[in-house]
């Protein structure tokens, strides 16, 4: 059997750092994370239970974004659709009493409003982007008339905890968590889905010569997209079992930095990565609290977050080395 | 196929290292019962705020930072803003992971779900700021954790807006008003807005009596002034704070040239200078912080009714806390405590000054040798009901 040799030119390299760099760095943020909380004398065990809660819905929601984000189109409305789903999964709870209507009816508005996004994008023949800002805005009005409306003097609104406590616990959210990456990666590696969507991200104007339907990959991905919101909802209900209009309030920026940290172009196409949002999304949480942690205070707040923007745009670039390659994205 | 093994690979190896660390370091999770610390242990708390910007935060916290850590061995934390319930419930794990002892509140996204975490994570839990409502407060008053709750409470609000609106009234005469709502419908905000109507003598959508006034600004999620009626006409209504809309729309509410504009809250912080402007007095509900006092002795300053807390107001629970984590947990019958807490009212520059004057500094009104009067392995409940409700007016 002949064994090919791998040629470590600087291609290769450059192709290899670009690859690996997310999970090196997510490893590493483990390693500083795990010094940094022992050195204070911290609870590891309790911290790693809160960066898995923190990171959970958002790698959860953007993996399911990732679809969108292939395709070159962008959603900013994600974090007011799921606020919009729990609101309306916890007014039907509280008509119904019944947990799985609950679920149901979360995933079918997140699913709903996502292709809502989507048709609109299309009958409008205007970019996704702008119809997501509209539905960002809409969602986000009407969700805080629901939970204002039917908040009365608590301000919010809510189920009772106890009907989601049996499932506040890690072997839950964890099983959902691979339950849902499994479908993801299998829709987006080992179906035409993937491949199509990275085309039509790489080269719309190719894919729909060779009669790919930027449509029907369109609709797909926001189909994925809104499943993961859904989850994303209702896993929001099971870490708090109430609403406010703040609730999920900045996921949607945290999705697009997910996805960016994960080693994702933010351009889509064929460097896309199913595991991005994951890897990217804790890696945000934890590069978060280490900051915390190390800087404490107001000011604290102020440099954790000017840090994080440079590590941000470290990604950005080293993610960038191989876009400048003369070569075809292989 | 090789391709899908190394995608297979990377994404498994992805799952395993979120997977496996999550679990292996979370298998020795556990608590080991509520804190009860020595009396040269310093005790932990951890604040949990929503606002860090206004008047008011910036006083309670100077209150606790800059004086009880000086005078007790206590070690004050404030969170960063927190914007939801999922913030308040990540905060507080984190406080527990930390060693933290205790935890206040000052945020208010969803008090049950922070009691129900301090208790998982065994924190001691207590309200300085708004209350829990009845159903609330008679579903946990009996755990463990809960301390109590000691500011005022949804009534007190209402007859904060009812004494402001009576004032106008019968001291000021005035014969017609504007009202600016806040952050309708924010609970305390709407019981002032419903209370300065009973104080006007006006009825909302012909009810006077407070739940069905209240009910009906929920439902209407702000005041329709269309609604109102009585011997006392309101001009105009504005609620919220959009910088680009709202100084508009205050603008064209003193177009109408009312005799007084009623706040429930924010108007000096949003609006003294518009109200200066316009020649209109203007009432407050708020803290007697300098802007506000200023606002009433200085030159130009139209505030001329101030109804407040003082920063030291939050000493009483701080006293709780304290004497909870050092082993002496104030039980009202086997209950959480709750107090409600008076706002002091001031309709004169020298009055709001002698708040000011007597709450700063080093000697504020809730000092070191007051404190020390409810702080101990001795305190019952009712010395500390007593020193929680009596009157501290300046004198």
């Amino acid at each position: 059997m002949e064994v090919k040799k791998i040629k470590f030119d600087k291609h290769t390299v450059k192709k290899l750092l670009t690859l690996l760099m997310p999970i090196i760095a997510f490893g590493v943020l483990i390693a500083v994370f795990c010094i940094v909380v022992g050195a204070k004398g911290y609870k590891l065990d309790r911290y790693i239970e809160i960066i898995f809660n923190q990171g959970l819905v958002l790698a959860i929601v953007a993996t399911g974004a990732t679809f969108i984000y292939t395709l070159g189109s962008f959603d900013i409305s994600l974090g007011a659709s799921t606020l919009f789903s729990a609101a309306v999964g916890v007014m039907v709870y509280n008509s119904t009493h019944s947990l799985v209507v609950m679920i149901l009816v979360i995933i079918i508005v997140a699913v709903g409003c996502s292709l809502l996004s989507s048709t609109l994008a299309s009958v409008f023949k205007l970019p996704v982007f702008v119809t997501t800002v509209a539905m960002m805005s809409v969602l986000s009005a009407i969700s805080a008339t629901i939970i204002t409306k039917n908040g009365g003097a608590l301000g919010g609104i809510s189920i009772p905890s106890s009907v989601v406590k049996p499932l506040d616990n890690m072997g839950f959210k964890i099983a959902m968590l691979v339950i849902f990456m499994a479908l993801c990666v299998f829709v987006f590696e080992f179906t035409k889905v993937g491949r199509r969507q990275k085309f039509l991200g790489a080269n719309p104007f190719c894919a729909k010569l060779t009669g790919i339907s930027l449509n029907k990959y369109a609709i797909i991905a926001f189909v994925m997209a809104g499943l993961g919101v859904g989850l994303g909802a209702f896993l929001t209900l099971v870490y708090t079992p109430s609403v406010t209009p703040t609730t999920a309030g900045s996921l949607g920026m945290q999705i697009l930095v997910a996805i960016v940290f994960g080693g994702m172009p933010i351009s889509g196409g064929p460097r896309s990565k199913i595991y991005a949002a994951v890897v990217g999304g804790f890696s945000y949480i934890l590069l978060d609290n280490i900051l915390k942690i190390l800087i404490q205070g107001n000011a604290g707040y102020g440099i954790s977050q000017i840090i994080s923007a440079v590590f941000f745009l470290a990604l950005v670039y080293v993610a960038s080395l191989n876009y400048r390659s003369k070569n075809l994205p292989r | 196929m090789k391709k899908h093994l190394a995608k297979i690979a990377a994404v498994a190896l992805t799952g395993a290292v979120v997977v496996g660390t999550t679990l292996g370091l979370t298998a020795c999770s556990g608590g080991n019962g509520l804190p009860n610390i020595g009396d040269d242990e310093t005790a932990k708390i951890g604040v949990l705020v929503s606002d860090v910007n206004g008047d008011e935060a910036k006083a309670f916290r100077a209150y606790y930072e800059n004086y009880l850590e000086k005078q007790y061995n206590v070690d004050f934390t404030y969170t960063e803003a927190l914007e939801n319930a999922a913030g308040e419930r990540a905060a507080i794990e984190t406080f527990a992971a930390q060693g933290y002892h205790a935890i206040i509140s000052l945020s208010a996204s969803d008090r049950a779900m922070q009691i129900e975490t301090c208790e998982a994570n065994n924190l001691y839990y207590a309200v300085a700021s708004g209350m829990l409502d009845d159903a609330q407060y008679e579903k946990y008053k009996g755990y463990e954790c809960f301390v109590g709750q000691i500011g005022p409470d949804m009534t007190t609000e209402y007859e904060a807006g009812k004494a402001m609106g009576e004032y106008y009234k019968t001291t000021k005469n005035v014969s017609k008003v504007a009202i600016y709502g806040a952050f309708i419908p924010n609970p305390m905000h709407v019981y002032r807005a419903a209370g300065i109507l009973a104080g006007l003598g006006l009825t909302y959508g012909g009810q006077s009596a407070m739940d069905a006034v209240v009910g009906q600004i929920f439902g209407d999620q702000g005041l329709t002034v269309s609604k109102i009626s009585g011997p006392v006409t309101v001009s105009a209504y504005v609620q919220g704070f959009n910088p680009d809309v709202t100084f508009g729309e205050i603008g064209g509410a003193v177009a109408t040239q009312p005799d007084a504009f009623l706040s429930v809250g924010m108007a000096t912080t949003f609006f003294s200078s518009v109200f200066a402007g316009a020649n209109v007095q203007y009432a407050d509900i708020d803290s007697f912080t300098e802007g506000n006092v200023a606002q009433m002795s200085q030159e130009g300053g139209k505030l001329t009714y101030l109804a407040g807390k003082y920063a030291s107001s939050i000493g009483p629970v701080f006293a709780a806390v304290y004497n909870a984590v050092h082993g002496n947990v104030i039980k009202d019958n086997g209950n959480a405590i709750s107090i409600g807490q008076n706002y002091g009212v001031a309709t004169t520059a020298e009055a709001a000054a002698k708040y000011q004057t007597a709450d700063s500094g080093n000697n504020p009104i809730i000092n070191k040798s007051l404190l020390d009067t409810v702080i101990g392995k001795d305190v019952t409940f009712d010395t500390f009901k007593a020193f929680v409700e009596t009157d501290r007016t300046p004198a």
